[in-house]
């Protein structure tokens, strides 16, 4: 009893002076400062990822689909990033086609950039943006086994894809149902709007957040990643939650975000990004790289310790 | 918690001070895991799914009740083209998936040929929409929905029906507090805002089912 009493008052003591913060080694929110246009294949940086036995690897990249040499210059750094990061799938958080859906749209904007990724059975698991015709669900290298919203998982980790475009009491329902029989040590959700966001532009997507903020709270999930703004931010923890936006993988919205935003923890708008995450137990290993191939971002989160509902 | 505090202190004063310091700080660690305990228990009993069922009036149901009969004609006809169709793998090329929608939608529209506008968006339907978004929200709710529908890139979307939704035109983010509150639609077909416009859109073939105009007040 006395040992615990003794944890107990070091607990509150620590609760007290403020030792609340999440994120380890976490950095003071910036916008970046990285210049130029074109790059001619940017020297890779040293990856800061532990490449753990049995981890999770994966990249997250939004708003891809544009065609422009940009997106291709993103690509080869995400391609070369490989070698000393092998991932095994990425993420797309939508907008994975603008403009139009051709089969030369699907070629031009995402098949050719893609291409050697997609030879080396690196599988894309997309979500639909705004841009996105709800048939992109069928396309053979989206993974969505023909739905607008579907889970997967890989090791202790399980994967919510949302329609964030059209959240509908069907789908709603679904996520309900589906987190609450998840057991899964790590549940993360990715979608195209972002519930937090400094963008000037657009902003959080406080409706969208209304809605599916409580079930995340209540089901335990732990990290949420989107797209839509043409930037990279990750967000304060909000609700014990982590969320980061990727949306900067074939569009930049240059200087976009609100300086001094309150939600940033860590913010780059100068370039296009990507960001390289690995998960390996209790900890979700993090980097962000631009386009010219500097780490804008980079950290550790702890597995939050939450009761989860066990609603049945 | 002021009665524990008056028994503990009432029950320990007699002994020497560090001493009951430390037994009263006890007995309230002891007290706090108790209450603790009790109410993370209290919580997760009382989680439950988010409703999403809408309250309605009487009339709201019969409105709704209509709506949905008139969606599901259109599911009728819809169903009977899609029978014909050879079906689209969930591993498609995208030549596949052209082929297919441009042929769903071209027997559709000969289908529906006499169709008229208005035919799902009855009046009332539309005075519903509007109402709802006028009174159910609040004014910073109710001006990012209209904010999102304003601002989205589909100036080229044709207000006809059986013509496809452009794929080039930007499909707007259908307001998630808003859609709770509209008729659960099929997952073949979904509301669209364009501009002010209410549409109703084919989600695998692209088809403007049927549209109403200043559905957004």
């Amino acid at each position: 009893m006395n040992r615990i009493f003794k944890t107990y008052l070091i607990v509150v003591l620590a609760f007290v002076l403020g030792v609340t913060g999440n994120v380890i080694g976490q950095k003071k929110g910036t916008n970046g400062n990285a210049k130029g246009n074109k790059v001619a294949a940017p020297a890779l940086p040293r990856l800061t990822l532990p490449l753990a036995k049995d981890s999770v690897r994966f990249v997250l990249i939004g708003d891809t689909g544009t065609g422009t040499e940009k997106q291709q210059d993103l690509a080869n750094l995400l391609l070369r990033s490989r070698q000393a990061f092998p991932f095994e799938f990425v993420l797309l958080v939508g907008d994975n086609l603008y403009g139009g859906e051709k089969p030369a749209d699907y070629k031009t904007k995402f098949e050719d950039v893609y291409r050697p990724l997609i030879d080396q059975q690196v599988k894309f698991y997309a979500s639909l943006g705004n841009h996105d015709e709800p048939a992109q669900r069928f396309y053979e290298h989206f993974n969505m086994d023909g739905k607008e919203y579907y889970r997967f998982t890989r090791g202790n980790v399980a994967f919510y894809a949302l329609n964030s475009n059209y959240m509908d009491k069907k789908q709603i329902d679904w996520l309900q149902s589906e987190l609450a029989k998840d057991q899964s040590d790590w549940k993360i959700a990715f979608f195209h709007h972002p519930p937090y966001s400094s963008g000037g532009k657009h902003g959080s997507s406080t409706g969208l957040r209304e809605i599916v903020e409580p079930i995340f709270t209540r089901y335990g999930v732990n990290v949420v990643l989107a797209g839509h703004e043409h930037f990279y931010e990750r967000i304060k923890p909000q609700k014990g939650i982590f969320y980061f936006i990727s949306g900067a993988g074939g569009k930049l919205r240059k200087g976009d975000v609100k300086d001094g935003s309150p939600l940033t923890a860590k913010a780059y708008d100068q370039d296009m990004s990507f960001m390289l995450v690995e998960i390996s137990k209790d900890s979700m290993h993090f980097q962000v790289l631009s386009r010219t191939g500097q780490t804008v971002d980079s950290g550790v989160l702890p597995r939050q310790k939450r009761v989860t509902a066990a609603v049945r | 918690m002021d009665v524990w505090l008056a028994f503990s202190l009432q029950f320990y004063c007699p002994m020497n001070t560090t001493k009951s310091i430390y037994r009263i700080a006890k007995m309230w660690f002891a007290a706090l895991v108790f209450s603790l305990a009790a109410s993370s228990f209290g919580e997760v009993r009382a989680q439950k799914p988010i409703d999403t069922k809408p309250v309605l009036t009487a009339q709201e149901k019969k409105l709704f009740a209509t709506f949905d009969r008139r969606v599901n004609d259109y599911m009728k006809q819809r169903k009977a083209v899609a029978k014909k169709l050879p079906s689209l793998s969930k591993e498609a090329t995208p030549a596949e998936i052209e082929a297919y929608q441009k042929n769903f939608v071209e027997r559709l529209r000969a289908m529906r040929a006499g169709t008229k506008p208005g035919y799902i968006f009855i009046p009332a339907f539309t005075t519903y929409v509007r109402q709802t978004i006028k009174t159910e929200f609040a004014p910073k709710a109710k001006a990012e929905i209209k904010q999102t529908a304003l601002e989205a890139e589909n100036k080229g979307v044709p207000l006809k029906i059986n013509y496809p939704y452009p794929e080039s035109q930007e499909l707007t983010e259908m307001p998630p507090t808003l859609l709770l509150k509209l008729p659960t639609l099929p997952k073949e077909v979904k509301f669209r805002f364009v501009k002010r416009h209410l549409l109703l859109v084919d989600s695998d073939n692209g088809l403007i089912v049927d549209y109403t105009m200043n559905a957004m007040p």
